[in-house]
């Protein structure tokens, strides 16, 4: 789906400080969401921790740059971190040629996954808050 | 003719001195990932020769061909016609920004007026150390409060350790970066640092970033500064530490702190002190391989730099099979960190972040004896 002109691919949840989820399996898969990655530009590298670290829905446990500009990255749901994606650490730009395949980051055990449920799924909401993201952050 | 470039006498004849011998290939950062003839000193003093032989035009490729060097210096130490290679190239990317060659450098330039960092960062990482009279200043530079802060969080308590009376300062950017990349210090960045470090009535000036050290004592603008600047490797070589690692231990010269500010042997006495299984790299000291941060290099062409600072990785684990890599640069540190691999099994310190972590985990002499 184009929100705005970026790819916001229905059937996932969106969390606000731009990454996205989705279930597979009894996992919970995350990466970071295509506005998020244009803004960000060419990224270079993705922090990815020790599998086994766990977890707290909304707070950072890692970091990716992108030349000058360095970012966190936030938990989507609460859990014991199971996989990470290594292709990533050779390759950041996965994330920014296929944010929503390739590129994904990690993958979760989540401790509830009805946490979930924290996260937007809605089109219309989703695009009421990327208007405002933009509004504030601007576009590239 | 001079195709444009306002090169003067000096410059020109450094530029003709080049033998073009290529000696300089084999100890380019650059060259040695690309491989291409242009990504080393001799490719780019045949290029700005054909430039001032006004056989080709100034260019945006030439531009971008000169700004593909991290002025590690190493091609200098290894020229045998005594040519600087780094400094031509950046006296070049000054002429080509005069001429209207902007680089991404004019826009950093205008971050770090408006924010005081390279980063456009809004809000500065506060250690919560004291800021006011001591006889010690410590000038933490951008890339360790915005990219190292937690190992910048070690080197400070280590100095709380060790009992230095120390204050922080409300410091913005150098600046100096500004200076190999085309353009100039900013003076009232200059003014603000000076004010605030004078102010404290320290005598003595301590820095983390062997960059940041080099433009306090070399640059112009800073020779009101009035103390005397030591970079934290000096301040801290003749000091006894009561903790020892039994694990084996390398050390990477930094480019800014070894062959451009000849500090090669105090982070090496410091070393001797903590570390009985302490093994040099092959190229090390003046032959010490560049990490890829440097001279606007990791900003401007970031992969590539991490690609070297992986290449240099490699030939360090391979050639020393060291479990911990030490270093004094905030910038090293960080290439370094961002480079390593998962199933690469060494740990990246800078020298003062690991002797801290000793200390805290109690690795006295006596300890690891019993």
């Amino acid at each position: 789906m184009d929100i705005e002109g970026y790819e916001f691919p229905e059937g996932l949840y969106y969390e606000k400080n731009h990454f996205w989820a989705r279930v597979e399996d009894d996992l919970v898969v995350m990466g970071m969401n295509d506005y998020a990655q244009k803004m960000a530009g060419d990224i270079v590298y993705v922090g990815l921790p020790p599998e086994g670290k766990k977890l707290t829905q909304g707070k950072s446990f890692t970091k990716l740059e992108s030349g000058k500009w360095l970012g966190k990255i936030f938990a989507v749901v609460s859990g014991e971190l199971v996989e990470v994606n290594e292709e990533l650490e050779e390759d950041a730009k996965l994330i920014n040629e296929d944010p929503y395949g390739k590129g994904w980051m990690f993958k979760i055990r989540p401790d509830n996954v009805n946490e979930l449920k924290n996260l937007m799924t809605d089109l219309g909401e989703i695009r009421e808050w990327l208007k405002g993201e933009i509004a504030e952050h601007g576009t590239k | 003719m001079t195709g444009g470039l306002r090169f003067d006498e000096q410059q020109r004849k450094a530029v003709i001195q080049c033998s073009r011998c290529g000696f300089c290939r084999a100890v380019c950062p650059i060259f040695d990932v690309s491989k291409r003839a242009l990504s080393n000193a001799r490719g780019k003093m045949i290029l700005l020769r054909e430039v001032l032989d006004g056989k080709l035009p100034v260019s945006e490729g030439v531009a971008q061909a000169l700004m593909r060097c991290t002025t590690c210096m190493n091609c200098t130490v290894n020229c045998p016609s005594g040519v600087e290679p780094q400094e031509v190239i950046k006296a070049a990317r000054k002429e080509m920004v005069g001429m209207g060659y902007d680089n991404l450098f004019k826009a950093m330039g205008e971050v770090v007026e408006k924010y005081g960092n390279i980063y456009g960062e809004d809000e500065r990482y506060d250690w919560g150390h004291k800021k006011g009279k001591a006889p010690c200043v410590l000038f933490v530079g951008c890339v360790g409060t915005y990219r190292e802060e937690e190992s910048m969080a070690e080197t400070i308590g280590l100095l709380d350790l060790l009992g230095v009376d120390f204050t922080m300062v409300d410091e913005v950017c150098c600046s100096g970066v500004l200076e190999d990349v085309g353009y100039r210090v900013k003076e009232e960045l200059a003014r603000h640092n000076i004010k605030e470090i004078r102010k404290t009535g320290a005598t003595e000036l301590i820095t983390t970033c062997p960059y940041c050290y080099r433009v306090f004592v070399e640059h112009p603008s800073y020779r009101d500064l009035g103390l005397q600047v030591k970079h934290i490797t000096q301040f801290l070589k003749d000091f006894d530490f009561r903790v020892k690692t039994e694990r084996k231990v390398t050390y990477h010269d930094p480019c800014d702190l070894g062959r451009h500010a000849g500090i090669y042997e105090e982070p090496r006495e410091i070393i001797r002190k903590i570390s009985p299984n302490f093994v040099e790299p092959e190229r090390t000291r003046e032959n010490a391989m560049c990490c890829g941060s440097g001279g606007g290099f990791r900003g401007t062409f970031p992969r590539d730099s991490l690609k070297i600072a992986r290449n240099r990785l490699d030939r360090i684990i391979e050639e020393t099979g060291a479990e911990i890599l030490l270093t004094e640069c905030p910038s090293c540190l960080h290439n370094f960190r961002n480079a390593k691999l998962r199933r690469q099994k060494i740990e990246i310190y800078n020298i003062t972040e690991f002797i801290a972590q000793l200390y805290r985990e109690g690795a006295s002499p006596e300890k690891e004896a019993a």
